[in-house]
């Protein structure tokens, strides 16, 4: 089990170094993060308000000594306050955390129900009608970006159609169901693409194993064609479109921002667009750091159901 | 021209047009798309603007237009960036290795830990919004990508035998590097651009969407969209038009790069195509060969034809093979590459790909024709009264089972009843019978984790699983050390003794025919061109393609003699003897007519209309 | 033959050892070639013999300096080969020694014509005046027994036995004096096989070259070769010339090897020496002789001390402690 520490120092390290990274490049930019927070509309801030200012940051201890309290803030889980409010950038996060996550696993499920039986029966019926549809609609997911998908079925099924909310939240405790129908369009927006890319690879990578010796010995053993699609080609298709599924998992942790803002959900992407354009540094680095472990952690625990899915992996 | 490039046409087209609207929107003479005329809000088309006006009273078409400007030159020029750098960092990390490796490789793992959308948020932050904010944020972004590529093909160039040849004449390393390894790399680096180019166009509109990329009042889809939105209750075709020019850009991005892709893919262009898909039901099949006596022989195959559909026609890489084997014989099949061997043995066995059927003949076994047997039924018989084993024992033993458990499949699939512990337990018996050392542990082992011999056994164990009346092997040592392929044999003809069953062993190597056959059939071309005793057949050649073939062999005193020429492709058999254009005692009659197999004595056959006119003249000569 | 003339090549001590990959290290290095001594005379063709695993690659790759060796001294006409010395020193002698691989397919670039593959090394060494090239190319093929027309034609458009043609022409052009030869022919059929290998016999003899011949296949190390070095897990087990060798191996190893080699004459057929189990990992190799594992002759002693390589009368030389009492 060397291999699993192994790893997962691998991950405990990048983590940190990704900590370093933003509070580098926070502090290393040109120009007074105190300065530029107080300008506002080209007007030179007060220099008194300023001062104030680095001093309640902390900016004006030398930049290990920042770093270095930064950092054990971090290890504490303490992300400091909100520049704007004062609220604690954790219990903000805490609290909206769960409903990105939730957006971003419902668009999973889609994508996996869809993509991979729909990815295997092209596959195996190659060239069929079946086949080439579903691949034009593929490519056609995959080149509509979310925020016009999201746009547009605002626009057919709330503004036209008038079948759902154009958005919002209720929490599920509150009403089961109005939960479930204010998730249906973020999640079918969110799980387009990745609908499309699981599909893609699931029926590549069943080509694949179709073509493979292991697939003749399997037929050579008198298997019935059930059992050499399931034992022997789905299992070792499904390897690569679930590292594909995992790395798209972790590109949506970032991309939901523009899912949640088209159907106005409360996830972690309000408090990061409101810290951006107040600059509000503890929040953005907050919530950065925070989805870019949560992304790190994704990777790890691919990488572990790779291992146990390819007995190969564990020795390389 | 390649047939696959055709496919790049229209898509690269339709990019190529977007590009070229985008480089001459100046000359368009289209309205200024950032003057305002509130009178004309959301003014649907009228003349000098087809596509309306927007909220501001500006003209759509002309937004649109230049719209694509901003987002193509954000694309275009962060691509550039991220190419001219990530290359020239995975070049070099992938040749000169060490540190400079580990730092090229690791940091770019580093901006991976950032989801994207993420890492342009923060950079928006610290420097701001706007387009050259979004160019260096897409360049970082795309770095990794152009690193990894090349890095991997580098380092899988390096593995190449012609760079190493080029290093073995003394090249220096730019010279390797450019002339070399550049030209090989170039392709999938231009795949990695356009991919980027498509996805920066993407992210450059969400961002501008967000109301964080390029600033207002400067035209961009991203923030046509945005702006649309505010009145899609009374305007939606407003939301339309840019939605439309941002999805069929990126849908023409998209299919260049899988053109692209295809196009460079070495393996759509240099590779033999892709056979042995899942097997569909064998097409139906032309009249049988009546087989009146009951057959004595296990296996009885005669005038196979095999025939493959290719874009060049059909081709026949068997052509009228007819041989037999009985019970406890062992029948060898030998030719060279291009012969039709392995071709002979997975049509008996029901495995074609799905392009080749069987078109004439006959295979019987056990009083059934294979050739005309439903699936289900062949099924039945495949790894039961029939087994195979092939060459490479690595590719052909899923590595994700256990060996146990594929031994054990192979057993429960034809034994009802039977459970997964006894199958599993005959499968530790079996791993025993073919000596695999301390069998219990082995049989939870996966196929990485054992030696190539090792894995050939447990290949040799499934096939046995079920007391096969016809075992065939095809070149099952051709992958194996000679020490080990030795033990290989020795337990074949162990196994063969043991259980009487009949084995057909296909291979390339005479020497092996010598050791482990009692008959050996001779093919060429894909045609049986002799066929005897082992004794018979080494020690007094017929036809000139055997004499020849032992010749080539270096086994004797006398050097090996090569055989000039090489085999003529199935698309290109000759319509008389297929050896005729490489034989020393070719007639015109030769190349006139197909010679017929002819008998030649208790149990011998040739095909060759000479062959006792050169026998008689060797019997003359040793004389 | 050795003993009148100087070696051209001369390796001594020659070690290699892989380190174990990853960024960790983890995992035994792994000992391709262990304390080998070679040598090959102008004109001679040396045959280096073993299964997959016994480092004759790897030697061959270290001889040409293709890779630093990890202990030992190589000469090449007397001049030590050394990592440090100058980089034009180095490629001035790079022109002297050459190498054909064995993959047909994958040692010629997919993507340039062969006439100028062919012409590389008479580019980089600036031997032929640019205007002259196609000339020498032409004649390079002629050599090699290909139409000197097919220059301008890309590796897809040649069959494997002409590729490999191809590959000899290349090595040549250089006009080198050792070349080593890669298992050359066991990518290809038997009858293009022996085309090879009589193309091959006929420069050495022709240009004098001397050939380091590796290959696994015994037979057509014996119709080629003088003298033979037989590999087992990085060392050497034997040597000595062709013939001896062969009619009479002295290692049980060689023994071994040469019983498992299919034989179409009845009457050559050795009895059968059956080894068991398979040959050990070289990142774990046992104890003493190398080949004590499998050895039907090994003792107590055998697992001691690594054998030395002894003379044997003659050029003869074997590492094994028990070979007169074997014999």
């Amino acid at each position: 089990m060397g291999w699993v520490a192994r790893r997962i120092g691998v991950s405990l390290l990048l983590v940190w170094i990704v900590a370093s990274i933003v509070f580098l490049a926070i502090h290393l930019v040109p120009g007074d993060p105190a300065e530029l927070l107080l300008s506002s509309g080209g007007v030179a801030p007060d220099p008194g308000a300023v001062a104030e200012l680095r001093d309640r940051l902390g900016l004006n201890l030398p930049l290990a000594q920042q770093y270095v309290s930064f950092l054990s803030g971090v290890v504490r889980g303490d992300l400091g306050t909100s520049l704007v409010d004062e609220y604690p950038v954790l219990d903000e996060i805490l609290l909206r955390l769960p409903r990105t996550l939730e957006l971003i696993a419902a668009g999973a499920l889609i994508a996996v129900l869809v993509g991979i039986p729909a990815g295997t029966l092209a596959a195996l019926r190659r060239g069929s009608a079946f086949d080439r549809i579903a691949s034009g609609v593929a490519a056609l997911l995959l080149a509509v970006p979310v925020f016009v998908v999201g746009t547009l079925l605002v626009l057919v099924f709330a503004q036209i159609l008038r079948w759902m909310p154009a958005g919002g939240y209720v929490p599920l405790a509150e009403d089961p169901w109005r939960h479930l129908t204010l998730l249906a369009l973020p999640a079918l927006a969110i799980g387009k693409g990745l609908v499309a890319v699981v599909f893609r690879m699931t029926r590549a990578s069943v080509l694949d194993a179709l073509s493979r010796d292991f697939v003749r010995t399997a037929r050579a053993k008198g298997l019935s064609p059930s059992r050499v699609l399931m034992r022997h080609v789905v299992r070792n298709a499904l390897i690569p479109v679930l590292t594909v599924l995992a790395l798209h998992m972790g590109t949506l942790l970032g991309g939901t921002v523009l899912v949640e803002y088209v159907f106005n959900w409360p996830g972690l992407s309000t408090p990061l667009l409101r810290a951006v354009e107040a600059r509000d540094y503890p929040m953005v680095v907050g919530i950065v750091l925070t989805i870019s472990a949560l992304f790190v952690l994704l990777n790890l625990v691919m990488d572990l159901v790779y291992a146990a899915l390819d007995p190969r992996i564990r020795h390389a | 021209m390649r047939p696959g490039t055709k496919r790049l046409w229209v898509p690269a087209g339709l990019v190529a047009l977007i590009v070229l609207l985008a480089l001459l929107a100046p000359l368009l003479g289209l309205p200024d798309p950032v003057r305002q005329d509130v009178a004309q809000r959301l003014a649907g088309p009228m003349p000098g603007s087809p596509l309306g006006r927007d909220e501001f009273g500006r003209d759509v078409l002309s937004r649109l237009i230049w719209g694509a400007r901003s987002s193509l030159a954000v694309a275009f020029a962060s691509a550039s960036i991220a190419c001219l750098f990530g290359t020239i960092l995975g070049l070099l990390g992938g040749w000169f290795r060490g540190l400079g490796e580990f730092l090229a490789v690791r940091s770019m793992d580093i901006v991976l830990c950032f989801p994207p959308v993420l890492l342009a948020l923060l950079v928006v932050t610290l420097l701001g919004p706007g387009a050259g904010t979004l160019i260096m944020v897409l360049s970082v972004l795309y770095l990794p990508g152009f690193v990894r590529v090349t890095y991997a093909e580098v380092l899988s160039a390096r593995s190449h035998d012609y760079v190493e040849a080029v290093r073995a004449l003394g090249a220096s390393a730019g010279r390797i590097l450019t002339r070399t390894v550049l030209p090989n790399v170039a392709g999938p680096i231009l795949v990695q651009f356009s991919l980027a180019v498509a996805s920066a166009v993407v992210l450059e509109s969400g961002l501008s969407f967000l109301g964080l990329g390029v600033v207002p009042p400067a035209p961009s889809w991203g923030l046509m969209i945005r702006g649309a939105r505010a009145t899609m209750a009374q305007a939606p075709l407003l939301l339309l038009w840019p939605c439309l020019a941002l999805t069929l850009t990126i849908l023409a991005m998209n299919l260049l790069c899988d053109a692209l892709r295809d196009a460079m893919d070495p393996r759509t262009a240099t590779a033999r195509p892709r056979l042995r898909l899942l097997d569909r039901v064998l097409p139906g099949l032309v009249p049988p060969a009546p087989n009146a006596e009951a057959p004595e022989a296990v296996l009885e195959v005669g005038g196979l034809t095999v025939e493959i559909a290719t874009p060049r026609g059909p081709i026949r890489p068997v052509e009228d093979v007819s041989f037999a084997v009985h019970a406890g014989e062992t029948l060898a099949i030998v030719g060279e590459s291009g012969s039709g061997k392995s071709v002979t043995a997975t049509s008996v066995m029901g495995l074609l790909p799905p392009a080749a059927r069987p078109v004439a003949g006959a295979a019987w076994l056990e009083g059934r024709d294979l050739l005309r047997l439903p699936e289900p039924e062949l099924r039945r018989l495949r790894g039961g009264a029939m087994a195979m084993v092939f060459q490479d024992p690595m590719s052909s033993l899923n590595p994700v089972h256990r060996v146990g458990d594929q031994i054990a499949e192979a057993i429960r699939a034809h034994r009802r009843g039977v459970t997964q512990a006894q199958a599993w337990s005959r499968a530790v018996d079996l791993l025993r019978r073919v000596g695999i050392a301390d069998p219990e542990r082995r049989a939870r082992a996966y196929p990485h984790e054992m030696s190539g011999g090792m894995r050939q056994r447990v290949m040799i164990a499934m096939a046995v699983a079920n007391e096969p009346k016809l075992l065939i092997a095809d070149e099952p040592t051709t992958a194996l050390d000679v020490t080990v392929q030795a033990q290989i044999l020795d337990l074949l003809a162990e196994l063969r003794r043991e259980t009487g069953m009949a084995l057909i062993f296909i291979t390339h190597s005479l020497g092996v025919v010598a050791e482990i056959a009692d008959r050996v059939v001779v093919m060429y071309a894909g045609q049986v061109v002799e066929q005897g005793s082992v004794p018979e057949v080494f020690g007094a050649p017929l036809h000139p393609y055997t004499r020849a073939l032992l010749a080539a062999v270096p086994d004797g005193d006398t050097a090996p003699a090569g055989i000039p020429g090489v085999v003529p492709q199935p698309h290109a058999f000759p319509v008389g003897c297929r050896f005729a254009a490489r034989c020393p005692h070719a007639k015109p009659a030769c190349e006139a007519a197909p010679p017929a197999l002819e008998g030649a004595g208790e149990g011998r056959t040739v095909r060759c209309i000479r062959w006792a006119e050169i026998g008689a003249k060797k019997a003359e000569a040793v004389a | 033959m050795s003993a009148a003339t100087p070696p051209l090549v001369e390796a001594t001590g020659l070690s290699k050892t892989f380190a174990a990959r990853g960024v960790f290290r983890r995992g035994r290095p792994v000992q391709a070639v262990r304390r080998v001594d070679v040598s090959v005379a102008r004109g001679e063709a040396l045959g280096v013999v073993g299964e997959s695993g016994s480092g004759k690659s790897t030697l061959g790759r270290l001889l040409l300096g293709l890779q630093p060796a990890t202990e030992g001294v190589i000469r090449f006409d007397g001049q030590p080969l050394d990592a440090t010395m100058p980089k034009a020193e180095w490629r001035r002698l790079r022109r002297r020694m050459q190498i054909v691989f064995q993959d047909p397919f994958g040692s010629l670039d997919p993507r340039r014509r062969i006439g100028a593959q062919i012409a590389d090394g008479l580019a980089i060494h600036d031997l032929v005046p640019a205007a002259e090239r196609a000339g020498r190319v032409e004649e390079l093929l002629r050599q090699v027994g290909l139409d000197p027309t097919h220059a301008q034609r890309f590796p897809h458009e040649f069959s494997g036995g002409q590729r490999q043609r191809i590959g000899i022409a290349r090595a040549l052009a250089t006009g080198p004096e050792f070349l080593v030869a890669d298992e050359p022919v066991s990518a290809l059929d038997v009858s293009i096989q022996a085309q090879v290998v009589a193309l091959m016999d006929d420069l050495r003899r022709r240009l004098g070259l001397a050939l380091l011949f590796i290959s696994h296949d015994l037979p057509v190390v014996r119709h080629l070769c003088d003298r033979v070095v037989v590999m087992y897990l990085g060392r050497v087990m034997e040597e000595g010339s062709a013939e001896e060798l062969f009619r009479a191996p002295a290692h049980p190893y060689t023994r071994a090897l040469l019983s498992a080699t299919p034989r179409i004459d009845p009457a050559r057929r050795a009895k059968r020496i059956l080894l068991q189990g398979e040959p050990p990992s070289p990142s774990n190799p046992p104890s003493g002789c190398a080949f004590r594992t499998r050895c039907a002759h090994a003792t107590a002693a055998c697992a001691e001390v690594v054998p030395e390589l002894r003379p044997l009368g003659g050029e003869r030389r074997v590492a094994c402690i028990r070979a007169e009492e074997i014999a």
